[in-house]
């Protein structure tokens, strides 16, 4: 346990967070320990987590995607849209409206591997561009009265106290645990993110995992706004507004390096366990949404600032320890 | 022979045609051509009213895209601007309402709040070790969070503020048929050029370059890098305290939502104004032009009757791809142009890399 | 393989610890019911009533509760409630809160908590708070609903677990899980009184105006204009031209922003009628940047603290409101009542709330199911009368 730990050493601190943050929310109420709390702490943010899980391969490839909330308004605009026009019938419409988000991603996708731009600048684009797409669709209104099966699959439970959107999550992540840590494409992945043109020179096809990547992120992020839509019954062109923030917050929260190259699902996850769990405790405790997110801010800086300076102070005492303990 | 092939292999230096200054002429000129364009779509756009209204609306975005750019020349980033408006507009307003000081009193708090913000942003990135990108995510809400606790929910209202602030927008210095110059963009105008300048011509301009365009050679040759970064942080904050100020100005009430998602508009601002995103280029005239850009699109775009308000945001997200492909392909063409060139004038004097290398040394940190 | 072993050693104090927060901690459902059992009775009186309310919508008196004697709520038992206004940030929620507190104090009640989104634009933010309520199995829930039809599920869930949901200032449009709607006017007559103030500010000669609304979900503001669309069909407004309704999303940019949009759609608009405290106050600071004052007005529900050096300027010579102060105060009155089985949310009710007076439950006439408290008048500001 102990060499896990060490080598290991953000996912062992963010279980430390995560105890920490379960023990004060239970302090805080005495509503939280319960499983109908438990469910609902997943289900009120599901649609975010889903899209965590593909921006944790985007990320660690040394990409970004800014774009993947906007992408859930215009996939859910999309199906919405053609819904309500009463010609299409509601499944077909869904999967259009996933398939317009899997063109979306191919898109930026093209743009940052045809023409090497940075992805933060062409996914920023995208970010304004795909907004202003689902408000063209839906201009101001609200379109919901969806069928009952939809919005039973969002509101009702499938297997027991789970609903549809969670038991996707659970085998999401697992699929995506395996994919990025057990199999070749995610060491392309890693590989590429550690630097590209090593990657290159051994023969990766970079353009193609990174297109690859970002239509996955299009499509999971089309996904996850038509289980928002399930889930809340209506699809308005603001749906997702502002999400991206709490999406990367809790990939880069997970350990999973900026610049690429590092991170794991486990640290994802446990990140993934601790906003919710930081939000959901707060929230219970009736403290409001803009503290919740300064509460993740702080910890977002912290994980990353406590580390360094312990790296610098550590630096600092080496000769004592370096006698005590002989050479390395 | 030697002089002129001397001149060309410096590529930048005594040259006009630079990079940055393609980029700021044909923006200028896409910017009077959908001027044009809109003047034929819309009637009465060129009208005295809708000019007063672009540029006192440019300016909050001005000076954002300038406290981005400023940031983004050493490869970094400031997500937190927008929160800094807000904090820096509320109060300045709360310190108006309580002692109704005048304009420069008031510009001075807020630059100084907004200083005092990038302080803790530049403490953490430069001195802390964070990347930037994580602690202004981490800082747009933790400034944000404070804001609403000082606040308790309450707005600055406009009845509260002296009676100068409803007014400063519509002060006008001249007008020419119609036209008012304003304070508020003559203001602007200044503190782009008085950047532009300092950045161009002043040695710790540069090194912000060349910090940005290889951070670890300019850790090696032993920049200040740390102390730079961190300054240019405290001048983000500065400047996005003085767009606080504006917003203040232009709003009347402030809430503490004030501010939110204008983070986003800077950063498009500066990439159109074709600063590039990895560092190391671009001009804070671009980045001024870029806000102009944008900022007239938006206003004009609403107007155009065939085409529906939220029309816009798709078209501005289509404008900044397109700006950036061709800021890349630009810079591309030139690239090649110029060693081609100095590749033929290398081949026909002689000279060797070295000679060359030092020939072309002074010029090479504000290349595109 | 070793590499899934470690991994798998991490994961499993994991879910030891999560099996471990689901066995020690209650049900949900243990949580509420105490609060439940204290409630079943008025939840079960409304889901009754509520099939009756819709045939009758001018008769108020069927049930036998109507008897004629007004029960005076009064002071009791402290109960829990969560205060549920569409957003934090705009100032006649905090007021509305202000009354709440009042009334609770004068209950014997702790005060309830004050929750809800930052953002008015945020339509979706108050579902999180809606279900977080239920968990909390809170005895009462005062909601102003700014998500339409969004919140009919989580507002069924409150009523299926007995918390009575009484909405204030914005109802549930369908009453779907709402026990009674506090209504600060009479909808139609705010469509009247907005009406009348466009025709005594655009004169004889009438005029064109627009109209600058908050979100376009917004309950309570698509009542209002809808009513004043049909009040200005009438033959006396007939020289009224309504051109076009924009929305704000009672954000303070978006509403300049679609203000100025209006001007310059319309060149010979003369008024904006703009019936949210955040849309009004936009639209005179857009007109007063513009300098446009002169020509265009601005009208109205505002706060007259907001509204203050606009009225004064001119650029707004007159608007309306009522007191939000009031409507949270009796909100928590009736919220009490029922959750105390003092009243019981049906027709015919009738009650004494505090110092505000007597007041009776009928079926509300603006909608095709729920309930309604009527509260009382409007107040009109001008530069007589600006109300600070």
């Amino acid at each position: 346990m102990r060499d896990w730990a060490s080598k290991h050493r953000w996912e062992s601190l963010l279980l430390v967070v995560l105890l920490a943050t379960i023990l004060v929310n239970v302090s805080l109420s005495p509503f939280y320990l319960g499983f109908g709390n438990f469910v609902n702490l997943f289900w009120l943010s599901i649609e975010k987590v889903i899209v965590v899980v593909v921006m944790t391969f985007v990320i660690i490839n040394g990409e970004i995607d800014l774009s993947v909330a906007s992408v859930m308004g215009f996939s859910a605009a999309v199906t919405a849209t053609l819904y309500d026009g009463g010609q299409v019938p509601f499944a077909l419409a869904i999967v259009i409206g996933i398939t317009a988000g899997a063109i979306a991603g191919l898109l930026q996708g093209l743009v940052i591997t045809r023409f090497g731009l940075p992805s933060l600048v062409v996914t920023l684009a995208g970010l304004i561009g795909f907004r202003g797409a689902a408000r063209v669709l839906l201009e101001d209104r609200s379109v919901g009265d969806f069928p009952e099966w939809f919005e039973s699959i969002g509101q009702r439970t499938l297997v027991g106290p789970f609903p549809v959107a969670l038991i996707l999550f659970f085998v999401g992540l697992a699929l995506a645990w395996v994919i990025l840590e057990r199999s070749a494409f995610g060491r392309k992945v890693y590989v590429i993110g550690n630097s590209a043109d090593v990657a290159r020179f051994s023969g990766i096809e970079v353009g193609s995992v990174k297109l690859r990547l970002f239509i996955a992120s299009g499509t999971v992020a089309g996904l996850a706004g038509i289980l928002f839509a399930a889930r809340v019954g209506a699809v308005q062109g603001t749906l997702g507004e502002t999400y991206e923030l709490d999406i990367i917050t809790m990939v880069l929260l997970g350990g999973v390096s900026i610049f690429g190259g590092s991170g794991s699902m486990l640290g994802v996850v446990l990140a993934l366990f601790t906003v919710l769990n930081i939000r959901n405790g707060l929230g219970l405790a009736n403290i409001d949404g803009i503290t919740q997110t300064g509460v993740i801010g702080l910890l977002l800086i912290g994980s990353v600032l406590v580390p360094n300076l312990a790296q610098k102070y550590r630096l600092r005492r080496p000769r004592a320890e370096a006698v005590a303990h002989g050479p390395p | 022979m030697t002089e002129s092939a001397a001149a060309e292999v410096a590529p930048n230096s005594g040259r006009f045609l630079r990079p940055e200054r393609v980029k700021e002429a044909t923006l200028l000129g896409i910017i009077a051509l959908s001027v044009v364009v809109f003047a034929f779509l819309i009637d009465g756009y060129l009208s005295g009213r809708f000019f007063n209204r672009v540029t006192t609306s440019v300016v909050i975005v001005t000076l954002l895209a300038a406290a981005q750019a400023l940031v983004i020349f050493s490869r970094n980033i400031d997500l937190s601007v927008g929160s800094m408006v807000g904090v820096a507009a509320y109060l300045t307003g709360d310190f108006l309402a309580a002692t109704g000081q005048g304009p420069i009193v008031a510009m001075l708090v807020a630059m100084v709040v907004g200083a005092v913000l990038g302080s803790v942003n530049g403490l953490l990135v430069a001195f802390g070790g964070v990347p930037a990108i994580i602690v202004t995510l981490g800082t747009l809400a933790l400034f944000r969070t404070l804001l609403s606790i000082y606040s308790e929910g309450a707005n600055v209202l406009a009845g509260d503020l002296p009676p100068w602030v409803l007014e400063f927008n519509n002060v006008t210095l001249f007008t020419i048929a119609g036209f008012d110059v304003r304070l508020v963009f003559v203001m602007a105008v200044l503190v782009v050029l008085a950047l532009q300048f300092a950045l161009a011509r002043l040695r710790w301009g540069r090194r912000i370059y060349a910090i940005g365009s290889n951070p670890a050679a300019a850790v090696q040759t032993g920049l200040p890098t740390a102390s730079l970064i961190f300054w240019s942080f405290v001048g983000s904050g500065a400047l996005a305290g003085l767009a606080g100020f504006m917003f203040m100005a232009r709003a009347g009430t402030i809430s503490a939502t004030a501010g939110a998602g204008l983070e986003l508009e800077s950063v498009a601002a500066a990439v159109v104004g074709g600063v590039s995103i990895l560092g190391g280029s671009g001009t804070m005239v671009g980045a001024f032009l870029g806000a102009i850009f944008i900022d007239t699109l938006k206003l004009s775009l609403v107007r155009v009757p065939e085409v529906s308000e939220f029309w816009r945001d798709a078209f501005l997200g289509i404008l900044i791809l397109a700006a950036v492909i061709l800021d890349t392909l630009l810079r591309n063409r030139f690239n090649r142009r110029w060693s081609a060139e100095a590749r033929k004038a290398m081949e026909s004097t002689g000279r060797t890399a070295v000679g060359m290398a030092r020939a072309a040394g002074g010029g090479g940190t504000a290349d595109a | 393989m070793k590499a899934i072993k470690r991994r798998s050693r991490a994961l499993v104090p994991m879910v030891v610890l999560a099996l471990v927060i689901a066995a020690c901690g209650g049900d949900t459902d243990d949580t509420t019911t105490t609060a439940g059992e204290a409630t079943t009775t008025a939840a079960e009186a409304t889901t009754t009533v509520a099939a009756e309310t819709t045939t009758s919508a001018g008769d108020t008196t069927t049930s036998a509760a109507a008897a004629g004697d007004a029960v005076e709520i009064a002071a009791g038992d402290s109960i829990t409630a969560t205060f549920l206004p569409k957003c934090t940030n705009i100032a006649v929620f905090p007021q509305a809160n202000s009354g709440a507190e009042e009334a609770a104090a004068e209950l014997g009640s702790d005060p309830a908590e004050f929750v809800g989104p930052a953002d008015c634009g945020d339509t979706t933010g108050q579902i999180e708070f809606m279900t977080n309520a239920v968990t909390q199995g809170v005895d009462a829930i005062m909601l102003s609903n700014n998500s339409g039809d969004q919140l009919d599920a989580p507002a069924q869930a409150a009523a299926d677990a007995g918390i009575p949901v009484v909405t204030w200032d914005s109802p549930i449009p369908s009453a779907t899980g709402e026990s009674v709607f506090v209504a600060q006017v009479d909808f139609d007559e705010t469509g009247q009184v907005m009406a009348d103030m466009a025709r005594s500010i655009l004169g004889d000669d009438g005029g064109q105006f627009a109209i600058l609304s908050a979100t376009p979900d917004a309950a309570n503001q698509n009542a209002w204009i809808a009513a004043m669309e049909e009040v200005i069909a009438g033959p006396d407004y007939a020289n009224l031209e309504l051109v076009e309704t924009v929305y704000g999303n009672d954000v303070a940019e978006d509403s300049v922003t679609a203000a100025l949009g209006l001007v310059d759609s319309h060149p010979d608009l003369e008024l904006i009628m703009a019936p949210t405290t955040v849309g009004i106050v936009a639209a005179a600071q857009a007109m007063t940047q513009e300098g446009l004052c002169e020509t265009i007005k601005v009208s109205g529900l505002g706060l007259p603290e907001e509204m203050a050096p606009y009225v004064e300027s001119g650029c707004a010579p007159e608007f309306a409101l009522w007191s939000f102060v009031d409507l949270g105060y009796l909100a928590y009155y009736v919220a009490y009542g029922i959750a105390t089985e003092q009243i019981a949310a049906e027709e015919g009710t009738t009650f004494v709330a505090g110092r505000m007076g007597e007041y009776e439950i009928t079926a509300d006439p603006t909608r095709d199911a729920g309930l309604r408290v009527l509260m009382g008048p409007f107040s009109v500001y001008n530069a007589e009368n600006p109300g600070t």
